[in-house]
């Protein structure tokens, strides 16, 4: 069983590539035309879409749930293809992206010689050179917009592929066979563990579709985690009167296990490699998740380079056999997750039960593998308050085990827009202890201070503000009243100095008292 | 007329400093709530109790410049800040703030700046250009707020289109906010926008639809991008204001007091009211608060000599435009505390939100 994405161009040869690799995989192929088609019928109104995330303004509510829509009808429709076929090879944007956590997709991105495409909008649109150019420079700006806008990354960044091919030096038949022969290998198949991310997404996004479908709940914010039939819906606190109709508009979902809605304002994330619902690190997330009406997303990162089972691998040369009738069965290539991922999830169901229990829980997952894969898992469209990165990297020592969870820190807030933090840092910085209390009594001291000072010494304040009085006579001899700027300069300089330093101490004040109060 | 110390600056009592507490928390929450500075409500007011227009200004500047630090750290933190556009336009917005200064000293100063006409001159041009830009945001805010109800679709972007269209070399690739836009376009709206928080205070509401409007920046990157630039202008405004002698600290730490707790309750409040409803009470009190601005103004040009008038009228023209200021920002604070106060209800009234199906048996 293997997935294919390849990323085109506008008249770049990708259609051609990924018709000619599926004929010679004996695959199906499926292209966003045939998607967009599809999601049309549906009666979303994707036309719309895609102007309103090409030329960005104000995204309303309505366009958002509308977007929501169009990312569950294709993700659903994408994996009922992918289900429905041993292999599948897809040809689009960025169809890699819709399949978020499923490893061992190979990504394919093709560039064509610009010459080359030139000649060919000219040719098939009859424009002449210097509107075809323009042509094609319009629509690869608008394919990149709308990629940033749904998704969060760079269309054109090499790093969110596996395979850059140029067809400018290659041929079509070439380049038809060098994939053929990345397709075969190991890292391309696909694994129980990567099976079971993709039931994931499926079942998350007909959730989507469904509750999207349904009256009751189709102008309703929410967001769909699943895991293993266990579904989570979160949803924005004006839209609580949906939450009665969830379970019945999900109701006949096939393997769907349990419903879960939690109402929450924003999500959390939380990464770890072994959850424990009794650790202090729990009791901190829940708190904070209390105060910010937050529900918390679970992450657990295991580590990669478990050993192979030997019963299990597969010769290369056989990959290609088709698999059983459903892909659970298939083992190919090496190894390098667990047989049975239900089998140690490290406590990741009893901390989502937990959470569960005070409607706090956003779903969870497993990621196996480094900072790479976890950010390739991660939805970089899903509005995170916060991350929080627990232990991880356990099997490291200690000195390394901190500076990768640092490296981490930096790695994931650099790329997600939250704000990300470590375990130590979170009570620190997020809740109130007795740091906080020293801090706020200081800074209220001095605030108190500089106000009294303010406004027991007004007129010589205001004489010295307004650089008349006592102010005039103390610089008429100095160097400040000859250049006529100077007195000036010296009020300015104090107002600039002074005004944010007020600003600081009560503001911390004031954050301060929230902080105790859990308003912050 | 208030006896104006030195010429500027207003007597201070306990009556008055605590309605300078409660323009700043009124003006606060509003700007936590809209995402703006506040200054719209905060300078009429301000103005409303004797001071200044210039003053108003100036100190409301200072105020913004220490408020818009501590705020836009949080943004950067999300990603939200695109420092490379905000850079390109500081240069200009620096301009337009000193020009703004500029003309404001220069009508302060025009009868030496004592009494009723050296005031009057400044703050007739302050209210005027307040009216006058205000209301233009006002009434796209409530069209683009009815027009997105009905169709379900943003705002028109035919300005951002038609700027496209020109060729305008120096592009710049702003990569946060994700746009090519020309540089001589940055420069003018960051002139634009200096001039009008120089001269009103009020940045946001022009920096912001700017972005979104003209170069097409998404809205939390703009809101982002300008609270950054707030900084730097509120920082150069408050040196060119302090230079020319029109900042009035004791204003500024009032409106502190007021402002950095009123703000927390206003971003709650976004929380919990649709975003549809936000334009519209936002547009309603800005409107309001262009009233407010409009029905001084026939003071002032009694003030100028302009206009035939009774001086005894000045008080009535006063208490309504200030009563109107104050109804505009107490009925949508307390619209914002009221819903604040409920959305906290209903997570305490539906803590457990679990909703578990029965066990359901796998579909054949």
């Amino acid at each position: 069983m293997q997935i294919i994405c390849i990323s085109r161009g506008t008249f770049s040869g990708g259609k051609d590539l990924a018709e000619k690799l599926a004929e010679r995989l004996g695959y199906a192929c499926l292209s966003r035309e045939e998607v967009i088609e599809a999601a049309t019928k549906e009666g979303i109104p994707v036309g719309k879409l895609e102007m309103a995330m090409v030329r960005p303004g104000i995204f309303s509510q309505r366009l958002a749930l509308e977007r929501d829509h169009y990312l569950a009808f294709s993700t659903a429709y994408l994996c009922d293809k992918i289900m429905e076929n041993d292999g599948l090879v897809y040809h689009g944007r960025t169809g890699h992206l819709l399949l978020s956590g499923v490893r061992h997709v190979l990504r394919v991105r093709v560039l064509a010689d610009e010459e080359q495409r030139i000649r060919t909008v000219m040719q098939n649109l009859g424009l002449d050179r210097d509107k075809a150019r323009k042509y094609i420079q319009e629509v690869d700006e608008d394919r990149k917009k709308w990629v940033h806008s749904m998704y969060g990354v760079a269309w054109e960044d090499a790093a969110n592929y596996d395979v850059v091919i140029n067809l400018a030096y290659i041929s079509l038949d070439n380049a038809a066979a060098a994939l053929m022969n990345v397709a075969q290998l190991p890292d391309f198949q696909m694994t129980p563990a990567a099976a079971k991310a993709l039931e994931d997404l499926h079942l998350a996004a007909r959730t989507r579709l469904a509750l999207a479908r349904d009256e009751r709940t189709h102008w309703a914010g929410v967001k769909v985690r699943a895991d293993r039939g266990v579904v989570t819906v979160t949803y924005l606190p004006q839209d609580a009167k949906v939450a009665e109709f969830i379970p019945a508009v999900c109701r006949n979902l096939p393997r769907l296990k349990e419903v879960r809605a939690t109402m929450a304002m924003t999500n959390l994330l939380w990464i770890q490699e072994e959850f424990r619902p009794d650790s202090e690190l729990y009791e901190q997330v829940v708190e904070l998740a209390t105060k910010w009406n937050a529900a918390v997303e679970l992450i657990r990162l295991a580590p990669e380079g478990a050993p192979p089972n030997p019963e299990e691998t597969l010769s290369v040369e056989t990959a290609q056999e088709a698999a059983g009738p459903t892909f659970r069965q298939y083992n190919g290539g090496i190894e390098d997750e667990p047989s049975d991922p239900a089998a140690d999830d490290g406590g990741l169901k009893s901390t989502l039960d937990q959470l569960a229990k005070v409607g706090k829980s956003g779903g969870g997952r497993v990621v196996y593998g480094g900072q790479h894969q976890l950010i390739n898992a991660i939805d970089r469209t899903m509005p995170y308050t916060l991350v929080v990165i627990g232990e991880v990297f356990k099997s490291k020592g200690h000195a390394a085990m901190l500076r990768a969870t640092r490296d981490l820190r930096n790695f994931l807030g650099d790329r997600i827009k939250a704000p990300a933090v470590t375990a130590d840092e979170l009570g620190s910085h997020y809740l109130f202890g007795k740091r906080d209390l020293v801090k706020a009594a200081v800074f209220l001291g001095a605030t108190l201070l500089l106000y009294f000072l303010v406004f027991t010494h007004e007129e010589p304040i205001l004489a010295f503000l307004a650089q008349t009085g006592w102010y005039a006579e103390a610089i008429k001899d100095t160097f400040l009243a000859k250049a006529h700027w100077g007195a000036g300069l010296l009020v300015s300089l104090v107002v600039f100095i002074l005004v944010p330093i007020v600003a600081y101490f009560y503001g911390s004040v004031i954050t301060a008292a929230l902080k105790l109060i859990k308003m912050e | 007329m208030v006896e104006l110390l030195f010429g500027r600056f207003i007597e201070m009592n306990l009556f008055v400093a605590l309605q300078v507490v409660v323009l700043g928390f009124i003006g606060g929450t509003l700007s936590g709530f809209i995402g703006s500075g506040g200054a719209f409500f905060m300078t009429p007011g301000m103005m409303n109790l004797g001071v200044p227009g210039v003053v108003a200004v100036g100190s409301n500047i200072a105020h913004k410049f220490g408020k818009a630090m501590m705020g836009s750290k949080k943004h950067g933190e999300y990603g939200n800040v695109d420092k490379r556009l905000a850079l390109c336009m500081v240069v200009t917005s620096f301009i337009g703030i000193r020009l703004a200064v500029m003309i404001n000293s220069a009508l302060f100063g025009e009868s030496g700046g004592h009494g009723e006409g050296g005031t009057a001159a400044s703050n007739l041009y302050i209210s005027m250009v307040f009216i006058f830009i205000l209301s233009l945001v006002a009434i796209s805010m409530l069209r683009d707020a009815l027009k997105s109800d009905e169709e379900g679709g943003g705002p028109s972007m035919k300005i951002a289109d038609f700027i496209s269209k020109l060729n305008l070399p120096p592009y710049v690739n702003f990569k946060v906010a994700n746009v090519r836009v020309s540089l001589w376009v940055v420069m003018i709206c960051g002139l634009a926008t200096g001039y009008l928080a120089g001269t009103i205070g009020v940045g946001g509401f022009i920096g912001v639809p700017s972005m979104i409007y003209i170069f097409g920046v998404p809205t939390a990157v703009a809101a982002g991008s300008e609270l950054y630039l707030a900084m730097f202008m509120g920082a150069w405004g408050a040196l060119n204001y302090a230079f020319e002698g029109f900042v009035d600290l004791r204003l500024t730490l009032l409106l502190y007091l007021g402002s950095l707790l009123g703000v927390y309750l206003g971003a709650y409040g976004v929380k919990v009211v649709k975003e549809v409803m936000i334009r519209v009470v936002t547009g309603l009190i800005i409107l309001l608060c262009v009233l407010s601005r409009a029905v001084a103004v026939p003071m002032y040009l009694r003030q100028l000599e302009w206009l035939s008038i009774n001086p005894d009228w000045d008080k009535y023209f006063n208490g309504a435009s200030k009563g109107l200021l104050f109804f505009a920002g107490i009925s949508g604070s307390l619209l914002i505390l009221y819903h604040v106060i409920r959305g906290y209800r209903q997570r305490r009234r539906i803590r457990t939100t679990l909703i578990e199906a029965a066990a359901i048996p796998e579909a054949a």
